[in-house]
């Protein structure tokens, strides 16, 4: 009983801390220190969760009868999210986009979404991975439409609960399917299940067994926002709040590209070292996802002239080279993956940091407004190039490190197919290059428009910008660290 | 087998009886009943008042939150069945009691919360923001 | 089991009765019919559920679904605006489209269903006691996460509708 608490220390402290924040929400009332007070609460929440890692069991052990791991990739993303969420907090307490007398809901949001994306990537069960995914969902949309009485903040809400909404129900049916055809509802034995189901198996057996996977890829495909699930993503990270879009494309992304990873490669077995999992076959499916999600995001954020709108389509294409990492599926491949989405968390939540400071004095999000930010705010500009040249993947930033590490897993896969997807994957950089370079070049090469005012960054925000930044150009350089962390986290598969 | 498909058969007479009195009482009331409709008749009588309104007019937004909340306890209810059912059972065995309670308070004790922090916002307070609705219809 | 003609009709009454209603609800130019109409179609499935032996499901089925949600939908109507003029409802039916994608859902239906193999024809007991010794026992957390669920789903609402005191114009 105790180890099984243990287990989930960290969830406990996390739903704990959503308790008493909507307490002290209920209790300060309308005192001047309530933004403060209730950040500095989360804060110690979140430390209090990250301290319970020390008492995560040893080895890792399957808790609550098989239903929760505790393995390396639980515990390395579960990391990453109170990393996240940490963010989170500090954006929406540094933003105007939320008015104080809402700062409670939104921290209790946050730290409840945090708690759903905790509870997916180690989810072993179908019924648990559900429940999760719905837990990060919620709040989701809540966050999303937070901007009181604005249209195009409702208008992303209600797009990401349809969508979630449907997504959620295909999910739903593909999971009741591969449970009537596998009769558990265990991660670690569908596999195997099916497989032998598959082997004997009429074509009917064959089929169905597609159809299930093809369902439940639905709903991880949503959460990434992968094409063919990716249309509510410019919408809802256009229309939301900047740092609820801050958060919600690094959170639950992650939380949606681990989950697939268990689900995938964990459950079905499937990678490019093994035969077709359950008669599927996984990598290249995957494989013609991730191009067909990158090639739209990086093609679709080309004419983008709002940088929100411009980032969602980036964070759409970089789901794809994600997919790239789990369509290999080996051991490598779900290092990198590891590797990848750290430095990716950090360059997007920078990149956005900076479009909040920017929108927070000039009151815009058009590129045309970013013309000439170097004269006005040169810190802010350099931060800026640094994030967006990291996102392109341009040496010796630490974006580099990420697609380096993800290109030479899938170089390595070593099939005709994945070759191609290598030179894809590369060709799709290229195209990047050219929009993030399009901001850049109006940052630093173009004349500011005639009055706009100066960009004077608050001393918290610039903190936050250089904790991002540093590492951003560290990691560039001296990323053995996470490297090792990555493949702690990796050591599932092998 | 026979016993347990016994009781779905009393019900489904139950309901087909229920139904079919309601539906005899309904055929016979416009068979029987005479039907000479005037203005006279069509007036509210005694205990009405002259309608002031269309009745399709837009219905406030506070009734779909109330109707949000009743879903999420109506939801909260549905897992106790379960847990009722069994629990004088598992009473039997102090420890397992303890323990069916213990979860079951949590579960409960987080809900709770929730009802706290909805009544303290004054949601289910029907008039927290009147003088905006006010505005809004005025 | 009893009779199996028996059965048999009872199923296909009760699966006509949810086929009809739900039919009513596509096809019902007037969107308070369409909606009426889900109530019938949600009891016709707590029947279903009923007659599987599902008992606690059906029960569920009568309270969340008849009882709750289709409030709710009713609410949704209620709420929408224009409601003086006429009731539209379903203004195009796209047949050709609508043909195409029931045959495409049919056959995944069939296929689905053929993949599992039948016959397993489990006994028609109670359910309530197993299930929620499974929810006391085996799926303990996922019981204590739902109540966390619940909260954000009650908090959420609460966010969203105050979102309207000043921004409703």
């Amino acid at each position: 009983m105790l180890t099984n608490l243990l287990a989930i220390g960290p969830e406990l402290v996390l739903t704990l801390t959503v308790v008493l924040v909507l307490i002290a929400d209920l209790v300060i009332g309308d005192r001047p220190a309530r933004r403060g007070s209730l950040a500095v609460l989360s804060f110690a929440g979140l430390a209090a969760a990250a301290a319970t890692f020390f008492l995560l069991p040893d080895g890792g052990p399957a808790a609550f009868g098989g239903l929760v791991s505790g393995d390396g990739l639980g515990v390395f993303f579960r990391g990453l999210f109170l990393v996240a969420a940490f963010f989170g907090v500090a954006f929406g307490a540094l933003s105007d986009e939320i008015p104080v007398e809402r700062f409670g809901e939104y921290a209790a949001m946050l730290l409840a979404t945090t708690l759903g994306m905790s509870f997916l990537v180690q989810s072993q069960n179908l019924l648990m991975i559900l429940l999760s995914l719905e837990l990060v969902s919620l709040p989701s949309y809540v966050l999303a439409g937070f901007r009181r009485g604005d249209s195009r903040s409702s208008e992303a809400a209600l797009k990401y609960v349809l969508y979630g909404a449907a997504a959620s129900g295909l999910m739903l049916y593909g999971f009741s399917l591969l449970y009537g055809m596998a009769g558990t509802l265990d991660l670690s034995a569908i596999g195997p299940a099916l497989n032998a189901k598959a082997a004997g198996g009429s074509v009917g057996i064959r089929a169905g067994i597609a159809l299930a996977a093809l369902l439940s890829l639905a709903g991880f495909g949503y959460k990434v926002a992968a094409v063919p699930f990716h249309q509510w993503c410019p919408d809802v990270y256009e229309g939301a709040p900047t740092p609820v879009t801050a958060f919600l494309s690094v959170g639950p992304k992650a939380a949606g590209v681990a989950a697939l990873i268990r689900f995938v490669v964990i459950g079905f077995g499937a990678s490019v070292a093994t035969p077709p999992a359950g008669g599927l076959p996984w990598p290249v499916l995957l494989g013609v996802l991730a191009m067909a999600t990158m090639t739209l995001g990086n093609l679709a954020a080309i004419p983008q002239d709002n940088v929100k709108r411009l980032l969602a389509y980036s964070s759409i294409a970089h789901a794809g080279y994600l997919l790239m990492g789990i369509a290999v599926g080996t051991p490598d491949a779900v290092q990198a993956v590891a590797v990848y989405l750290p430095i990716y968390l950090l360059m997007n939540l920078g990149a956005f940091l900076a479009v909040m400071a920017v929108r927070a004095k000039t009151g815009s999000e058009t590129i045309a407004d970013y013309r000439g930010l170097v004269a006005r705010s040169p810190a802010l500009s350099i931060a800026l190039a640094i994030f967006l040249f990291s996102l392109t993947g341009l040496p010796p930033l630490a974006g580099f490190i990420g697609k380096f590490y993800l290109f030479a897993a899938v170089v390595k896969a070593g099939t005709p197919f994945f070759y191609v997807l290598a030179i894809v994957g590369v060709l799709n950089s290229v195209v990047s290059l050219f929009y993030y370079a399009r901001l850049v070049k109006a940052m630093f090469l173009e004349a500011s428009p005639d009055g706009a005012p100066a960009v004077l960054v608050p001393v918290p925000v610039g903190l936050l910008l250089a904790i991002l930044a540093i590492p951003t150009l560290v990691l560039g350089l001296w990323w053995s660290p996470l490297a090792d962390l990555a493949a702690r986290a990796a050591g599932i598969v092998g | 087998m026979e016993s347990q498909t016994l009781p779905y058969i009393a019900l489904g007479i139950t309901v087909a009886f229920s139904v079919g009195i309601a539906m005899v009482i309904l055929v016979l009331n416009r068979l029987l009943g005479p039907h000479r409709m005037n203005a006279e008749k069509g007036a509210p009588f005694e205990c009405g008042s002259d309608p002031v309104d269309s009745p399709g007019k837009r219905v406030n937004v506070r009734f779909y939150v109330v109707a949000i909340f009743f879903v999420v306890f109506d939801i909260e209810a549905v897992f106790l069945f379960p847990w009722a059912v069994l629990y004088r059972e598992l009473l039997a065995t102090p420890a397992f009691g303890m323990l069916a309670l213990a979860e079951v308070v949590v579960f409960l004790g987080i809900l709770a919360m929730g009802l706290w922090y909805v009544w303290g916002k004054g949601a289910l307070d029907w008039a927290f923001d009147a003088p905006a609705s006010r505005r809004n219809h005025g | 089991m009893t009779d199996p003609i028996v059965s048999a009709m009872v199923f296909y009454a009760l699966a006509a009765f949810t086929l009809v209603a739900a039919g009513f609800v596509a096809l019902s130019g007037n969107i308070v019919h369409s909606a009426f109409a889900l109530f019938a179609t949600l009891f016709g499935v707590a029947g279903l559920y009923a007659y599987l032996s599902a008992d606690l499901l059906a029960v569920v089925q009568m309270l969340v679904y008849v009882g709750g949600i289709s409030v709710l939908v009713l609410f949704a109507v209620m709420l929408t605006s224009g409601l003086d003029g006429p009731l539209t409802s379903n203004p195009t039916f796209r047949l050709g489209g609508g043909i195409v994608l029931m045959l495409a859902v049919a056959a995944a239906a069939f296929v689905a269903a053929t993949a599992v193999p039948s016959g397993v024809e489990s006994a028609a007991v109670p359910t309530t006691a197993a299930i929620g010794d499974a929810l006391l026992g085996a799926y303990v957390l996922p019981f204590e996460v739902v109540s966390v669920v619940l909260l954000a789903a009650l908090v959420g609402a609460v966010t969203l509708a105050r979102g309207y005191k000043g921004g409703h114009r």
